[in-house]
């Protein structure tokens, strides 16, 4: 016997916004957040990015001051998004107390990491600056969140690159399915930095351009910023408590690709079986899928295993169910992909609304028949979508999300 | 839920490779840390450094050649263990098998490189890249294994290889996974000598350290329906967090009492996270005297000042209590001068005895508790 699980709040920081507002506006006017890179230098291929705007970050914390002082990029979009998904749900402090947190990071505070070795390293500090250097241990945002909001149930970081946040909002889920969590927390965030930007743009998978996920002409991904929070809740204690189950989590899938450390399985075979055991343990067969937030990096090679994958599962159907990317209006915010989409796909389903794949100007002609929600945001009534995220390394993890009324 | 059995240990660590130079130097007495080579800088000179590993031994895959060193700590103790389980793997459906790795760290070596050249020439380095998303030691254990069910991979500062345990061991007695291989690794380098000594990390009586510990995991059932050795039985605990600063321990011992005690009342032996750091030492001395209640007194030791003090230390204190329980020999505590007089502290020699029941106790900074209780199998 498994109990429902309820999302009853929700907060996302990204390109788009400081909040759950700004980013659905986005959404349905199609904006697009990547923009050229001002965060830092970089020389190479690549130089934009989808940063997260500056008056978003500054906010006050409720930390001491060392710690508040000590606070990474990486640590505030954490801590901004899990105060407004806890406001969102109406979580007291006895709730927020016995919560579980599940985090996912993937270079946490790297940035302020990478400068403060930089300038030991130059000779401009004698020292190593360690108060930055603490930025880098990816428990720390987690750490953060749960220190200023007072969340003190079972915690944990996890890191499978790109589905981290997707593999915490599953964790979440289970530990509520299972009875042994009524309230968790589930969060994912990341930053930018000289590190990721520089790494993948030396494997040649950024695009020069803003990313065009599912376009003929498309070069690569772009990087992103951000955090997203989803509340979880067991649906009976939520409705008991009056809270508004906005979404359930209705199941979750994961499943390792054994190939690359890079490359994702030439069919998808561990993205398939995430799918497939996704559906299993909604209960749901393909054809109630109304909606596929796809992982949609936009690199040749992603986006070509992803549609085969849709296709293996969804069969003749696939042209009907309209697929898009958040990544071409966001960027890939990596470890906080998983649970921006997840917060996206929740958007979709309560407020009727496809959202949209950008910059997309020629369709891939091996997909020409999808509908890949071009351009802008559309009025859509959805009942059940998945959301699909993959990571370096092949770990895959799928989210079946639906409105409460409809299962 | 299913009871978890540890059915396989493998160890890679300053004592050597593999389980028997492990705890043959625990039970002596014995301590790893020794003068520094490759991580040696000025102002850290002792430290517990894992001796040179043949990547060959260990990886198979061409892909694999390409390992960095805290990928191929973990590879090399998923290997052993798995030998020392009597190779599991075979018996199982690939998707069936899962793998949950922890590091506190992760690739020190090579992003430091990476960030050299990058600051040097303003360009990363391709063929290193993919060896410094956190998940490397997932990535390439899972290829090398050919693992293809649930894996997961966390980062929990000093709790770690604790957290990563607690997770497989979770998938098991859910009934997730048939064979779960668990544990976690970090790596020792110059830059974090230097980093912790700025920091003023290593005042106490514990020095610096790295290594791998990894856990076999499989339903009992299982286990002794194809006859393996089963060392002890791991009991699933989600852990909990308590008020502490972000980057410092936890300061309040009645919120971490409260939390061990169900775990402590009738354990035998506690294996303490104890680092020589006051801040810690304290706080768990007080928290577990008050765990324990007055007049119970099991036996106590720690570890750390033997194998070295790291994010995944805890993994290698794991697959100790998990020895004492099959051995009945509990290791005495290394540099255990800073240990609280109040507990039964095993002091100078080994102790023979049975033990029915361990507990890790884990604490992390930012205020993390993942405790680990491994009971007798029978």
């Amino acid at each position: 016997m498994t109990r429902a699980v309820a999302v009853t709040g929700l907060g996302v920081v990204s390109a788009l916004g400081g909040n759950v507002d700004a980013l659905a506006a986005g959404l349905v006017d199609g904006r697009c957040g990547i923009t050229p890179l001002r965060l830092f230098r970089h020389r190479g291929r690549a130089n934009v990015a989808a940063e997260v705007p500056e008056d978003v970050a500054g906010f006050e914390v409720a930390l001491d001051a060392p710690a508040t002082r000590r606070l990474s990029r990486a640590d505030r979009f954490a801590l901004a998004a899990a105060e407004e998904a806890c406001h969102d749900a109406g979580l007291d402090a006895s709730l927020r107390g016995a919560a579980a947190l599940y985090a996912g990071a993937t270079t946490a505070g790297m940035r302020e990491t990478e400068e403060a070795y930089r300038r030991q390293r130059a000779g401009e500090d004698r020292r190593f600056r360690v108060s930055r250097m603490l930025a880098t241990p990816l428990s720390t945002p987690a750490a953060v969140v749960a220190q200023a909001l007072g969340i003190f149930g079972p915690r944990g970081t996890f890191s499978t690159a790109c589905s981290s946040s997707a593999l915490a909002i599953a964790a979440g889920a289970e530990a509520i399915a299972r009875g042994r969590a009524r309230v968790v927390l589930a969060i994912g965030s990341d930053q930018l930095c000289r590190l990721t930007y520089a790494g993948f743009d030396s494997l040649q998978a950024l695009d020069p351009e803003p990313c065009r996920p599912f376009d003929r002409d498309r070069r690569g991904l772009s990087l992103g910023e951000g955090a997203a929070a989803l509340v979880l809740e067991d649906a009976d204690h939520a409705r008991a408590r009056g809270a508004r189950v906005r979404a359930l989590v209705a199941g979750h899938g994961t499943a390792t690709d054994a190939h690359h450390v890079t490359a994702p399985h030439p069919e998808g075979a561990g993205a398939r079986r995430a799918l497939e055991a996704a559906l299993g343990g909604a209960g749901l067969p393909a054809q109630a899928v109304g909606y596929v937030n796809a992982h949609g990096s936009g690199t040749r090679h992603n986006d070509e295993v992803e549609v085969a994958v849709l296709r293996a599962v969804f069969g003749d159907r696939l042209p009907h169910v309209p697929v898009s990317s958040t990544k071409s209006q966001v960027g890939h915010c990596l470890a906080a992909a998983g649970a921006i989409e997840a917060v996206v796909t929740v958007v979709a389903l309560e407020r009727g609304l496809l959202p949209p794949t950008v910059n997309l100007r020629a369709l891939d002609p091996a997909w020409a028949d999808l509908d890949l929600v071009p351009r802008a945001g559309r009025r859509a009534s959805l009942g059940v979508a998945v959301t699909s995220s993959s990571g370096f390394g092949g770990h895959n993890v799928t989210l079946v999300l639906a409105r409460p009324e409809a299962l | 839920m299913t009871a978890v059995a540890v059915t396989g240990i493998g160890v890679v660590s300053a004592f050597g490779v593999g389980l028997t130079p492990f705890w043959d130097g625990l039970v002596a007495g014995q301590s790893a840390v020794r003068q520094l080579a490759r991580a040696r800088v000025p102002g850290v000179e002792l430290g517990a450094e894992v001796p040179a590993l043949d990547v060959r031994a260990f990886a198979q895959t061409p892909l694999a050649r390409r390992i960095d060193r805290t990928s191929l700590l973990a590879l090399a103790a998923c290997r052993l263990a798995l030998a020392d389980a009597g190779e599991p793997l075979a018996a199982v459906a690939p998707e069936r098998a899962s793998l949950v790795l922890g590091s506190a760290l992760g690739n020190l070596g090579e992003t430091e490189s990476f960030l050299d050249r990058l600051f040097e020439r303003g360009a990363g380095i391709p063929l290193v890249f993919p060896n410094l998303v956190m998940n490397a030691p997932l990535s390439y254990a899972s290829i090398e294994l050919g693992i293809t069910g649930p894996t997961a991979f966390l980062s929990e500062g000093e709790v770690s290889g604790e957290a990563a345990i607690a997770w497989g061991a979770g998938l098991v007695a859910d009934g997730i996974a048939d064979v779960c291989l668990a544990g976690g690794a970090d790596e020792l380098d110059g830059v974090l000598c230097e980093v912790l000594r700025d920091a003023r990390g290593f005042t106490g009586g514990t020095r610096p350290g790295e290594g791998a510990a990894v856990l076999i995991l499989e339903p009992q059932a299982r286990a002794e329906a194809r006859g393996a050795r089963v060392y002890a039985r791991v009991v699933p605990h989600a852990g909990f967090g308590v008020p502490s600063g972000v980057h410092r321990w936890p300061h309040d011992g009645a919120a971490v009492a409260a939390g061990l005690a169900p775990l402590v009342a009738d354990a035998d032996l506690i294996v303490a996270a104890a680092n020589g750091r006051a801040a810690l030492d304290r706080v768990e001395a007080a928290a577990l005297a008050q765990a324990l209640g007055p007049g119970r007194r099991p036996a106590v030791t720690a570890l750390r000042g033997a194998f070295g003090d790291f994010g995944c230390a805890g993994a290698l204190a794991t697959a100790a209590a998990a020895m004492a329980i099959a051995t009945g020999t509990i290791p005495p505590a290394a540099n255990a001068a800073h240990l609280d007089t109040r507990f039964d502290v095993v002091r100078g020699e080994a102790r023979r005895g049975r033990v029915r029941s361990a507990v890790v106790s884990a604490l992390a900074r930012g205020g993390l508790c993942r405790p680990i209780r491994l009971d007798a199998a029978a």
